[in-house]
């Protein structure tokens, strides 16, 4: 049959010969279509990972309206085709295209990659591919689209170094209509590519690499990064919006056909976390904490719930039991949307007797389960780690919640952590049958039926920017060795025990903190076949480490290697506001098990406030 | 409270929706358009909606029917409005009707569907379609191989003979044909129209490029007569 464009031909030959054809439609509720001939920027939006996946993330759906919502740009969404659908479009020559106008992207404005896991990196590879577009920076000329990369692995920029043109750093709202404007600007002028960088990198926040240079010492660390030009600032600072208040938020997300891993309103109640745990990079780039204010966020909320027809609603930020006014914003969602069966749902709460009531309060009907995250076994490893938490504490939280008829908990650990010996692993265990001893000691009216105690040990990842940075991260042997003894000390009947495969954390824990030298071996491994790499089924360690070979790079000086505290990083360029002082002093306190406290309560000096001018600290 | 039942179609901008998804648009469209829809009692309250017989992925149709529970009466023209203001392109309500209390459902009333299929190919004549149809239709028996997605797609072997009332080609224009056909839906028997026309296939050895299936209607049988789903609801018992 013949179809009268590509279009069609993608929709009817195409989506009738894949599996879930729901990803690829384009046309969901709130989507939003334009006449690609009144636009002058076309922008891809692009996720590195399957659809239920990126429709998931609340940053995506933030900035697709945002650009839409000026005249001039369509912005589309692009997500990682399943193997399946790249297998016809590979048969068939259609390129990678936006799933609104289902135009290929090579002719676009901009291809916007968002970072938000390493090991996500080969499909970003993998969808320059198939559409048709360099993979190096250098082989791109005036023809093909900027490829912009920004989200919390752009910290780290260097293993792209030479694939992404340049890297938005921190929250982008204000800075990528500021690059938006350059653009608009460049474009009338009719100037070169490089030109248009050079204006990018006068936009704060903005990273080009090809404007740094990288020199290495004789034992393979990095001696120096300098700006090769004289107007390129030595170190590029992280962008944050200065005040939630009044600050972009649609007022209409885009509702999915098909079911999705997080379908549901996000309600981002406020942004950064103040509890400083050592291990967490979410703590740390994401600061300062800013809160939008109670009367605000009922107000997007109506206006969420009115075009999306959603039927949850969930409080989304790093930590949610720190948001001041909680119990307020819980109580006045929960009575308004009682008579049209809205339910809400509170992720990320640290649960004690106050959060307890609230969660009974939203949960009247549904007693899904509780998760609590007391990420190690031994006090001593919760205080090396900054962990606030106490044995008595989960044990008070997770009795209350077996008192009030819960019977199912999920606990999150750790293992490999910094200084952690298998007493520590002893104590993981020792501390679940606790919590199932608690159970038993609630009495049997009172109780709810059948326990069930989940206890989840991920692999610890030593990140950038965390007090842990210089620390070097378990061989994969120990990690297995820890793995097995749990395995036998924690086996009962009531509880299912989780690990991560310890080769997907081995690769995570190379990329996190690698340098320039990966970019040839990323490429290397996807010319091997590597992609979805965060998905067990196609994740290829044997290819990674040929990938490795072939270009003579050595993984374990990334993942095993103990940093000296005056080396330079591969991320020294980069200002995250969090100072590299404050980062050594934390992981001095770390070796002693020194706790350090909440900075709500005192500020402990991190630095962020000085990241903009007047401070952004409360 | 109202019982209404809608006539909607499906169409090409929504045939890869598969039913439960279907089912999650219009729930999403009733909450947006604010029509006092009506939930059941019990420990997981949910909108009392039903479909009628769900229609296979890939396929539009000119006839698909649901049934609402409202919480208090509202006008049909008026749901019928404000739905098709809320639903997204391709899903068009036709009609509705309100329907007795004691109605049975349209799911449980379905017996059969017809459907429009449209084939490409290249290479023979109408006559010989004609006649290769009416071969295989008066065939004693219809065997094919189907999978069967509850025990892990394992083949067995049908007879799809009972579950097939008519097929007749009723247009044909250059190379491309269409086929009616009356097919047995519903619990007591179901034939998808895909599952048809690869039989065809195998009976013939044509080589068929490309296919387009619509249902044009779903019938519920009543009297010894084949009525739609809404004047199954509006004729005299």
């Amino acid at each position: 049959m013949k179809y009268d464009n590509t279009r069609e031909f993608i929709y009817e030959e195409l989506l009738s010969k894949v599996e879930k054809p729901g990803r690829y439609i384009g046309t969901e509720w709130n989507s939003i279509h334009k006449n690609p001939e009144t636009v002058d920027i076309r922008f891809a939006f692009c996720f590195p990972d399957v659809y239920e996946v990126g429709m998931s993330h609340l940053g995506m759906k933030i900035l697709y309206h945002l650009l839409n919502d000026q005249q001039d740009i369509f912005c589309e969404r692009v997500f990682a085709p399943w193997p399946d659908m790249e297998e016809v479009m590979r048969k068939t020559g259609i390129k990678l295209f936006g799933l609104e106008s289902r135009d290929f992207i090579d002719s676009f404005d901009f291809v916007g990659f968002t970072l938000q896991y390493e090991m996500s990196y080969t499909n970003i590879v993998n969808m320059l591919d198939l559409a048709g577009i360099p993979k190096r920076s250098g082989e791109r000329n005036e023809g093909h689209p900027f490829v912009v990369a920004g989200g919390p692995c752009a910290y780290n920029p260097e293993p792209l170094y030479d694939i992404v043109d340049f890297f938005m750093l921190g929250e982008g709202e204000e800075q990528l209509l500021e690059v938006m404007e350059h653009y608009r600007k460049w474009k009338d002028s009719k100037g070169t590519r490089e030109e248009f960088l050079k204006m990018a990198a006068s936009v704060r926040g903005v990273y080009v690499p090809k404007f740094y240079n990288v020199e290495y010492n004789e034992d393979s660390t990095i001696k120096s990064i300098k700006p090769i030009k004289e107007d390129i600032p030595g170190k590029v600072r992280k962008r944050v919006i200065k005040n939630l208040k009044g600050s972009y938020f649609p007022d209409k997300i885009v509702v999915p056909f098909i079911d999705i891993v997080h379908d549901r309103i996000m309600l981002e109640i406020f942004r950064g976390c103040t509890r400083g745990c050592r291990f967490c990079q979410a703590g740390m780039i994401y600061r300062p904490v800013r809160e939008r204010e109670v009367e605000e966020l009922l107000e997007i909320a109506d206006k969420l719930i009115q075009s999306s027809g959603y039927e949850e609603i969930s409080l989304s930020s790093l930590s949610t039991s720190d948001f001041s006014k909680l119990n307020e914003l819980v109580e006045r969602l929960v009575s308004r949307y009682k008579s049209s069966r809205i339910g809400l749902s509170l992720p990320s709460l640290r649960i004690d007797s106050f959060s307890l009531k609230l969660v009974q309060e939203v949960q009247k009907v549904r007693k899904s389960g509780l998760t609590f995250a007391p990420e190690a076994g031994t006090q001593r490893m919760r205080n090396v780690i900054n962990k606030g938490v106490d044995e008595e504490d989960l044990l008070n939280s997770v009795g209350a919640a077996f008192e009030t008829g819960y019977s199912s908990v999920k606990l999150y650990y750790m293992i490999g952590l910094p200084g952690e010996t298998m007493e520590d692993i002893q104590g993981i265990a020792d501390l679940t049958f606790k919590v199932v001893d608690r159970y038993y000691q609630v009495p049997k009216e009172k109780r709810g039926k059948g326990l069930n105690v989940t206890a989840s040990a991920s692999s610890f990842v030593p990140k950038p920017f965390t007090p842990f940075q210089w620390e070097p991260q378990d061989p994969i042997n120990t990690l297995i060795e820890k793995q097995r003894y749990l395995q036998k000390a924690i086996k009962k009947k009531q509880i299912t025990f989780n690990w991560h495969e310890p080769y997907v954390s081995y690769m995570e824990a190379v990329f996190a903190r690698g340098d320039r030298r990966l970019c040839d071996v990323l490429i290397r491994a996807w010319e091997l076949g590597c992609k979805f790499d965060g998905w067990d089924q196609y994740f290829d360690f044997e290819a990674w480490l040929q990938a490795f070979k072939d270009t003579g790079a050595d993984p374990d000086s990334y993942a095993a290697r103990r940093r000296e505290l005056d080396e330079v990083l591969p991320w020294d360029h980069i200002d995250v506001g969090v100072t590299k002082k404050y980062l050594r002093g934390e992981y001095k306190k770390s070796l002693k098990g020194e706790l350090t406290r909440d900075c709500r309560t005192a500020c402990t000096g991190c630095g962020i406030n000085l990241l903009q001018e007047g401070g952004v600290c409360k | 409270m109202m019982h209404i039942r809608l006539k909607f179609t499906k169409g090409n901008e929504v045939k890869y929706i598969s039913h439960l998804d279907l089912m999650r648009v219009f729930q999403r469209a009733l909450r947006r358009t604010g029509i006092p829809i009506s939930y059941s009692s019990g420990f997981n309250p949910h909108m009392e909606i039903s479909f009628g017989a769900p229609l296979s992925l890939g396929v539009t149709s000119n006839a698909e029917y649901v049934d609402l529970k409202l919480a208090e009466p509202m006008d049909v023209r008026e749901i019928q409005r404000r739905l098709n203001d809320s639903l997204p392109d391709g899903i068009r309500i036709l009609d509705g009707i309100e329907i007795r209390e004691n109605h049975k459902s349209a799911m449980s009333v379905v017996s059969h569907s017809r459907y429009r299929i449209r084939i490409f190919m290249e290479n023979v004549s109408s006559d010989e379609l004609t006649k290769k149809i009416e071969e295989f239709a008066a065939q004693k028996e219809i065997k094919i191989m189907k999978e069967q997605p509850k025990k892990g797609f394992e083949l067995k072997e049908i007879d799809i003979k009972p579950l097939l009332v008519s097929m007749k080609l009723i247009e044909s224009k250059e190379d491309t044909y269409t086929i009616d056909c009356l097919l047995l839906s519903g619990s007591r028997g179901n034939l998808k129209p895909g599952l048809l026309i690869k039989a065809f296939k195998e009976f013939t050895g044509y080589d068929i490029q490309s296919i387009r299936i619509n249902r044009e209607q779903v019938y519920g049988l009543k009297n010894g007569k084949l009525l739609d789903l809404l004047e199954y609801e509006s004729a005299e018992a």
